[in-house]
């Protein structure tokens, strides 16, 4: 990453790192102009994605997910739960979002980040919102048993786009969720049942087969920055850490609308700079679905 | 979704057949996982885990799977008093999802001062005056010895972070069950064991910087634990090193 050669600003007398932390701003600028980013990617392209699921073995249904150096680790564990009244024949989904302190410099034990509690919000307001679980599917026993699904999300390394990386994760490990066959004691408890005493069991069965969650929609996300007539997709920390104007926008994967956050910054959302985002969102959740759908079929095929 | 304050209580479904803990260690009994009383589950490191820190490392012992960031030295807390030497902040912390049930992780409020006091021997403080270095862990999954992994891979974390320390250190716990002595337990063999040893230690140098005995002992039982742990440490000490001149060569190799 060396500068072009410049002409009489203090960059030429100056190292590139020095510069690079004394005026962030102007560094920054200085590579848009050349319609480049500081770690070398074209302004609107996404970082290298990985999923890997099934990365906890005592979860029910887990996944790591790794955009750039940005690290997300989720896991999915079943619970028993006598449903409220309301819903008597429906489950829950609890979903939690967490920044503990070893993802980053800012953050320190026992003081959360600011990002924790609105990043969690917004989670579990995007799958709530986007219809992709049926909770009726987590109901057991009618008003008497019904799953409570802890979802819960680590940041193991935090580089940007924390939403985006949280989102993909959450999504992937619902899609290797597998939830446990049981069965009803005489207590009215709901026990595990191992697949030897399957059958001679007298026990009334509630689930009798591992099975698989349907996921109507999936949700996915690209978050960009953007800066004077710049669009940037998928930033790292240190670019948002400069530019404060953020968009975030959700679609499922037949191109939906599900949600679109723009939360304040100094440069103004005109029409064509949303509509461009979400052209640029629907790219990426098409290039998003087909890892999902190869990362699956790699279970599959083990 | 569900708040705190309105979360129905849950719990877990148990197997239908639970195996009893008192038929599990009986006279001649084998291991859970297999393993000879006296063998270690195989250990493996790696540095350089988490970019935002400034220095990590990440390491699994079966299912025991912890991940070490080290932060600074960096400026201390405004409240603290000036000091010629640096500081060492130490913090554990334990997945929601690390333990069989949901949220029985954070029960170890102690492995954070047990951590530091485990570092603090082996660090030379003079290196960074004023400053702080923070050494922050999380236990992914737990399955058994988790403090002395933890102090190990945090060991391995600072040399990435290029702390000058006097020698790795490497940690290693025993638990006596019966009349033997089983060397890097598992959860299921932690549970019901009758005392438990742990060395923390610089195996260069043959110093010891923690040593933790509980339950009931006899002295020739405690030589016997302390020997098998000294050797365990200086074993894995070298496949520590190792883990580092590899990440080593390999910068070397891109930078050139």
């Amino acid at each position: 990453m060396s500068l072009p050669n410049a002409t009489e600003d203090l960059s030429s007398e100056m190292e590139v790192d020095a510069f690079r932390r004394l005026f962030p701003l102007r560094y920054f600028e200085r590579h848009l102009a050349e319609s480049i980013r500081p770690d070398g990617r074209p302004l609107k392209e996404a970082r290298e994605t990985s999923i890997f699921l099934g990365a906890v073995a005592s979860a029910n249904g887990s996944a790591l997910v790794k955009i750039g150096s940005t690290t997300m680790l989720t896991a999915i564990k079943m619970e028993v739960m006598t449903p409220s009244l309301e819903s008597p024949d429906e489950g829950c989904l609890a979903i939690d979002f967490h920044m503990p302190s070893i993802c980053s410099p800012i953050v320190r034990p026992g003081r959360p980040a600011e990002a924790e509690p609105v990043v969690s919000k917004q989670l579990s307001d995007t799958i709530s919102s986007s219809g992709m679980i049926d909770l009726k599917e987590l109901s057991l026993v009618g008003g008497k048993a019904a799953w409570m699904a802890y979802l819960d999300i680590y940041c193991l390394d935090a580089d940007g786009a924390l939403f985006d990386a949280a989102l993909l994760s959450a999504v992937a490990a619902l899609s290797h969720l597998q939830i446990p066959a049981v069965a009803m004691n005489d207590d009215g408890k709901i026990v595990l049942m191992s697949e030897e005493d399957g059958q001679k069991q007298a026990k009334e069965q509630v689930n009798k087969e591992k099975r698989k969650l349907t996921l109507k929609s999936i949700p996915l996300s690209l978050t960009c920055i953007l800066h004077k007539n710049y669009i940037l997709a998928d930033p790292t920390a240190e670019e948002e850490s400069i530019i404060e104007t953020h968009v975030t926008i959700v679609l499922d994967t037949s191109g939906q609308l599900i949600s679109l956050y723009k939360p304040g910054g100094p440069v103004l959302a005109f029409t064509s700079a949303i509509q461009d985002c979400v052209a640029l969102t629907r790219q990426r959740v098409k290039e998003l679905k087909s890892f999902l759908d190869q990362a699956n079929s790699a279970m599959e095929f083990e | 979704m569900a708040g705190k304050s309105g979360t129905p209580a849950t719990y877990s479904p148990s197997p239908t057949t639970g195996k009893k803990k008192s038929t599990l260690f009986k006279e001649d009994w084998i291991r859970p996982d297999g393993r000879g009383f006296h063998q270690c589950r195989p250990a493996f490191f790696r540095t350089g885990a988490v970019n935002a820190a400034s220095g990590s490392a990440y390491a699994e012992f079966g299912n025991t799977k912890v991940i070490v960031s080290v932060f600074g030295p960096r400026e201390s807390k405004k409240a603290m008093l000036y000091s010629d030497s640096g500081r060492l902040n130490c913090n554990v912390s334990y997945t929601t999802f690390s333990t069989p049930v949901r949220g029985q992780g954070s029960d170890h409020k102690e492995y954070s001062s047990m951590l530091h006091k485990a570092l603090e021997g082996a660090i030379i403080l003079e290196s960074f005056p004023k400053t702080t270095v923070d050494v922050f862990a999380l236990v992914l999954e737990s399955s058994g010895s988790d403090l002395p992994v933890v102090i190990s891979v945090a060991s391995l974390a600072l040399a990435d972070a290029g702390i000058l320390m006097y020698d790795l250190v490497a940690s290693v716990s025993v638990s006596c069950i019966g009349k033997s002595l089983v060397i890097d337990p598992i959860s299921e063999e932690e549970n019901c064991q009758d005392g438990s040893l742990l060395i923390t230690c610089m195996p260069s140098r043959y110093e010891i910087t923690q040593l933790t005995v509980t339950g009931e002992w006899s002295t020739p039982k405690i030589n016997e634990g302390m020997q098998l742990c000294l050797d365990a440490c200086a074993k894995l000490a070298k496949i520590m090193r190792s883990c580092l001149k590899e990440s080593a060569s390999d910068a070397q190799d891109e930078s050139s």
